[in-house]
């Protein structure tokens, strides 16, 4: 791969882009009508006073632009999270490579910053979830030393969606 | 039982808290729990739980740890933390809550299942995955 590729921290203005690429992965998993988060929720979210995410994007520089204006391949977004038992960790909730870009090395390479960004932050482990189904992505990361939790050690994700919130509210 | 209150730790709770972090990784290791006696306990319960993120719905609660000491479960202490938490998370915007739970503690999931809660991982195939520090380290290195 010939041009050079950076990864960056996400800035305020990368929202909008950013915002696309989260539809264009909604789009491809046939879900697009899950997303619910607009523009300007990602960057109150992300860039006020207290951010609830940090972003990273994988920038060309600007003699490569695509036709859509974009100089941006992919996004690695990740927050901070906290075990009683282990201390910080760092869980990586998201990360996308546009299509076109794909096989070039490039979710490696935002991979490693959000490991250097653990580290950097004195982070144990990197956590994230994966799809049972999704065998190269499971491959991916277990050839990065990734260990299943839910198979060895019987852990599962539940949730208490909105309405079950607002049930518990009202007991 | 006496009345109860479900309240903010502050930091002279901690050592508290400590206690019962480690009661609960007992429990999670299937221990039989010691009663001990002698003792009065004011702190008998605790959640611990932060901030975050979907971005396809936003903020998020994640609840952390929660654990009610054994002798003082049945009373509605849980029930009671879990709407708390509830209430913040609507006062914050949170579109869910969200926690993970072992396959085999079966209490825990009637628990939660009673109240409204389901099972991603059953229900939609997710697992969850680490990459423990030494590997960290390693793909930092890489060139």
């Amino acid at each position: 791969m010939a041009v050079a590729l950076q990864i960056r921290e996400a800035k305020e203005a990368d929202c909008g882009d950013i915002m696309k690429m989260i539809r264009e992965l909604a789009e491809f998993e046939k879900l697009s009508d899950q997303v619910k988060i607009s523009e300007g929720v990602l960057k109150t979210d992300g860039f006020g006073e207290n951010p609830f995410y940090h972003c990273l994007v994988a920038e060309f520089p600007p003699e490569h632009r695509d036709p859509l204006g974009s100089t941006l391949a992919g996004y690695g977004l990740y927050y901070f999270t906290y075990s009683t038992w282990t201390g910080r960790n760092v869980y990586l909730e998201d990360i996308y490579v546009r299509p076109k870009y794909q096989g070039q090395g490039i979710g490696s390479k935002i991979i490693k910053k959000v490991a250097e960004a653990a580290l950097e932050r004195g982070c144990s482990q990197l956590r994230f979830a994966v799809l049972d189904n999704n065998k190269s992505a499971i491959d991916f990361y277990k050839a990065r030393g990734a260990k299943d939790l839910t198979v060895a050690e019987g852990w599962h994700f539940f949730h208490f969606d909105n309405e079950a919130l607002r049930e518990m509210v009202r007991m | 039982m006496a009345n109860f209150v479900i309240r903010s730790a502050t930091p002279s709770d901690c050592s508290d808290i400590l206690r019962l972090i480690k009661e609960l990784a007992k429990y999670e290791e299937m221990e039989e729990q010691v009663v001990l006696t002698e003792k009065g306990y004011s702190i008998v319960g605790f959640a611990m739980y932060y901030f975050t993120y979907d971005p396809w719905i936003g903020k998020l609660l994640y609840l952390e740890d929660f654990f009610v000491m054994n002798e003082f479960r049945g009373f509605g202490i849980g029930s009671e933390i879990l709407k708390n938490l509830s209430q913040l998370a609507v006062k914050c915007r949170c579109s869910s809550m969200h926690f993970l739970v072992a396959e085999w503690n079966e209490p825990s999931i009637q628990f939660y299942k009673r109240r409204g809660a389901s099972d991603l991982s059953s229900e939609e195939g997710w697992r969850l995955f680490k990459i423990d520090k030494e590997y960290l380290v390693k793909m930092a290195a890489e060139e």
